[in-house]
């Protein structure tokens, strides 16, 4: 029995990473398509990201003279860092194989590895605007990193667990009911979400200037197999994103991994929690406008405070009811 | 293991007490591999450098009060004089702390267990590790000798400082323990890490910039121990064996990566003539050897998963969220900002180890001499590696360096149960190779092979001229440049103005002021004519007389 169960978490599991993997470049064609629409354009086809990973893959790689022999190395460890949050992160069932390394700490590691990874890249060949790219992204990461671990303590102080996990199947529970902690904390996360996926209002990903690119500046320099990992990497990390702050914040109706009837319930919520998210991130864009670069630190400081905020309203409501 | 020796030498009908126990053990395997590193490096012939390395073994070895300062002292005076050859200014600087480290440590141990003893003890242990306030001298004086030297310094004197911060206020002083003894601790090291990794991200010369991260690391072992020390006075054992293990980790694998780059920071002294960053750029090229190592250092400098320095971040983010979820209302509020800015100071930790990498080794030279930077020299380059094959096991199976680490625990915090690990870096190295694998096999079956070299696109730029092999080096960011927008959002709320260090423009700097202006007044006594010096006298006798025939009167 405990063989079968195994088996079917593993099930589960490979079933998870074949779909976060296979569709991540869907849903950013999805995004686009629903931002073209919201424009009044008619927009590329949904399956778009899919032909230009393919026709990247037909491109011969370019290596810059300038470049050290690392260049092609980067693309690779950020690729590989993503890959594994995107295992770790459950998408529609809780109780995967993973689940007890999907520590939240860990995941912010792995973020800061695929940033460091990113920015390393835009270094490489030592010309202006990858490293302008690079130090814009060190600052932002700054302030990025503390607002994520002062939302992380919230998480943790309403699960009593530490992995993503764990504090899905708590918030699944329905115990802890609608607080403004949480209300603070999605937006907080919400903030350092875009900031990491690089989108509107930090970043434009489709911006065709360098001066103002920050993510797309480090990639200037890469081409062929390079360029389709760092492509795919930021549609994985989109995807990876979507799927964290919708088992957090929505984990109502999950699957359970050693449930298989439970998996399809979990399927379409996850599809609809995406799609939902797709539908929120392109009403945002279209609406708001990119930020000049000093004022990203007040912007990702405010999703701090909010964070902060978070815990000290816990703090109180535990004082005062106990 | 629990050994005493006792040896023919030192006070008078006393001699020298040795004992061991599982924390000296502890540090002296951190201290070993560094000293063997430094002398491989090329310090083996000074006798200097053996002498500091004896009296590190020596205050690791005490079992007495004197042999402790004897070898403390003894480790003081041999790094001063190792420090003095290297450069003058910063010695004498170096040496006053060291005084004053002594002044404080020589009373506290004497003293009976009790607040004022651990103050003085925090005080001369945390001055001579750089513990803020008392941190400025470490980022002037620890890059002025030999690397090999600064190796040893930056890796190893401060942690006989911590050794002895940790012996006595978890085991001899235990039974005075309070709960702000740990809540000081805390606050010197969150001051520390915050400065500390802010500076190493401006900071342009390499050395310099080792050094501010080792405060950096300093911190971070002290809100280990601020947090362990808390919870052990307040009768948590759980969390204080967190807190100990998040710090002990800290402190084993700062001793492998930290001596690592600064022997690499030698090696590129010694290839290229300086150590500035703004003069470095593309030596991944033409060392590739060292790059790679220093590569390695930099990813333990930076805590990144899968390296060294992750194991001990990860358990210390998870004390610090321990130590919010219980307790007074305000110490929660608190330990909350405390993670915010952890959180702050790992990212700037990230950038500035990226910006060791990306501005030194990768990228265009900037500098002929950077241009025609060879590979270095056997001897040091055996001895990083060294250091860097112990780095695999600590960030690999950082499980069983915790494993190993619970007598220690255990002797600190005799109730304690140390919990394993919960981040599995084997686990996530499978994970990521089965991406790679499926990747792999992808580019293997239908992407096109091979790579072609072609002149970098540089936003459509043309050609540099022949005159500039390697294009115009003002066309790349300078590490100045890197470290820029951080410094306009950061520096000048958290760096006194001019980006000068707080404790030096707010404490030493008014210090120096009230010294000068003290001699000043003696010098002007002293020059005073016989007139001045009589009427002196005569008026001090009038006061006296006044004040006596006042006091009569009332």
């Amino acid at each position: 029995l405990i063989l079968l169960d195994l088996l079917t978490r593993l099930a589960a599991t490979l079933l998870h990473a074949v779909l976060v993997f296979a569709l991540a470049p869907l849903l950013l064609g999805l995004v686009n398509k629903l931002r073209a629409w919201m424009l009044g354009r008619r927009g590329a086809p949904l399956t778009q990201p899919y032909r230009n990973l393919l026709r990247l893959l037909r491109k011969a790689t370019l290596v810059p003279v300038t470049a050290t022999q690392l260049f092609p190395l980067w693309p690779v460890a950020g690729f590989l860092s993503i890959s594994i949050t995107a295992m770790l992160v459950p998408s529609f069932t809780t109780g995967l194989l993973t689940a007890p390394a999907s520590d939240f700490i860990t995941i912010i590691g792995l973020f800061s590895l695929a940033r460091a990874a990113t920015m390393l890249g835009g270094l490489e060949t030592g010309f202006g605007f990858g490293g302008a790219g690079a130090q814009r992204e060190a600052l932002f990461g700054v302030f990025a990193e503390a607002a994520l671990l002062a939302v992380v303590l919230s998480f943790v102080l309403l699960a009593h667990g530490a992995t993503v996990d764990g504090i899905a199947n708590t918030f699944r529970a329905g115990h802890i009911g609608i607080s403004v902690s949480l209300g603070f904390t999605l937006a907080a996360l919400l903030a350092v979400a875009l900031t990491e996926t690089s989108r509107i209002p930090i970043d434009n990903p489709s911006g065709h200037l360098e001066l103002a690119m920050v993510h797309e500046a480090m990639l200037l320099e890469y081409s062929g197999r390079s360029l389709l990992l760092l492509e795919y990497t930021a549609m994985l990390r989109l995807m990876v994103w979507m799927s964290l702050i919708g088992t957090i914040f929505l984990p109502f109706g999950m699957g359970r991994a050693d449930a298989p009837l439970s998996w399809l319930g979990g399927l379409a919520l996850w599809a609809g929690k995406l799609g939902l998210m797709a539908a929120a991130l392109s009403v945002f864009e279209i609406s708001s406008a990119k930020m000049r670069v000093f004022r990203v630190p007040e912007f990702l400081g405010v999703a701090l405070l909010l964070g902060v905020l978070a815990s000290v309203f816990l703090f109180v409501a535990a004082r005062i009811g106990s | 293991v629990n050994n005493s020796f006792a040896v023919l030498a030192g006070l008078p009908g006393q001699g020298m007490h040795l004992h061991l126990d599982a924390l000296s053990v502890l540090f002296l395997c951190i201290l070993l591999p560094q000293i063997v590193a430094g002398a491989v490096a090329g310090m083996r012939g000074s006798a200097t450098y053996w002498a500091f390395a004896l009296g590190m073994v020596l205050a690791l070895l005490a079992a007495d009060a004197f042999t402790l300062i004897f070898g403390f002292e003894l480790m003081s005076a041999a790094s001063w004089l190792l420090v003095l050859r290297g450069d003058q200014k910063p010695a004498t600087f170096y040496v006053g702390i060291a005084a004053f480290s002594a002044a404080c440590l020589i009373p506290g141990i004497f003293l009976p267990a009790s607040s004022i003893a651990f103050v003085l003890v925090a005080l001369g242990a945390g001055a001579k590790a750089g513990l803020a306030p008392l941190h400025s001298w470490l980022p002037r004086a620890h890059p002025a000798p030999p690397a090999g030297v600064s190796a040893l310094m930056s890796g190893g004197m401060v942690k006989v400082a911590l050794y002895i911060l940790i012996r006595y206020a978890f085991i001899t002083f235990a039974p005075a323990a309070q709960p702000w003894w740990g809540e000081v601790l805390v606050a010197a090291g969150i001051a520390s890490v915050v400065i500390g990794s802010l500076r190493a991200m401006l900071e342009t010369e390499l050395k310099t910039m080792l050094a501010c991260s080792t405060v950096e690391h300093v911190g971070l072992i002290a809100i280990g121990l601020g947090v362990a020390l808390r919870a052990k006075a307040m009768g948590d054992p759980a969390l204080a064996a967190l807190g100990l293990q998040a710090a002990l980790l800290c402190a084993v694998a700062h001793g492998l990566f930290k001596p690592l780059l600064f022997l690499g920071a030698g090696e590129v002294k010694h290839a290229t003539g300086t150590t500035s960053l703004n003069w470095l750029g593309g030596l991944m090229r033409g060392m590739p050897r060292l790059g790679g190592l220093m590569l390695l250092g930099a990813v333990g400098m930076a805590g990144l998963p899968l390296g060294p320095g992750f194991a001990p971040e990860f358990l210390l983010l998870h004390a610090v969220i321990g130590a919010a979820g219980a307790g007074g209302i305000l110490a929660r509020i608190g330990f909350t900002a405390l993670l915010a800015a952890l959180g702050l100071s790992a990212a700037l930790a990230l950038a500035a180890a990226v910006r060791l990498i990306g501005i030194g080794f990768l990228g265009r030279p900037r500098s002929l001499h950077a241009a025609a930077a060879e590979d270095a020299r056997l001897a040091p380059l055996a001895a990083m590696a060294l250091l860097a094959v112990l780095c695999v096991p600590v960030a690999l199976l950082p499980g069983m360096v915790t494993g190993a680490l619970t007598p220690v625990v255990m002797l600190l915090v005799p109730q304690a149960d140390p919990l394993p690990l919960a981040y599995a870096p084997l686990s996530l190295a499978l994970l990521a190779g089965l991406a790679a694998l499926a990747a792999g096999f992808i580019f293997h079956r239908w992407g096109v092979r091979g790579t072609r070299e072609v002149p970098a696109w540089t936003g459509g730029f043309g050609r540099p001229p022949a005159w500039l092999p390697f294009g115009d080096p003002h066309t790349q960011p300078s590490a100045t440049g890197f470290a820029e927008p951080v410094s306009r959002a950061l520096a000048r709320g958290v760096l006194a103005p001019g980006g000068a260090d707080p404790s030096e423009a707010f404490f030493f700097g008014p210090l120096f002021r009230l010294h000068m202006r003290c001699v000043r007044v003696a010098e002007r006594l002293r020059r005073a004519t016989i007139r001045q010096r009589l009427a002196f006298v005569f008026a001090a006798l009038v006061a006296f007389l006044l004040a006596l025939g006042l006091g009569e009167g009332g």
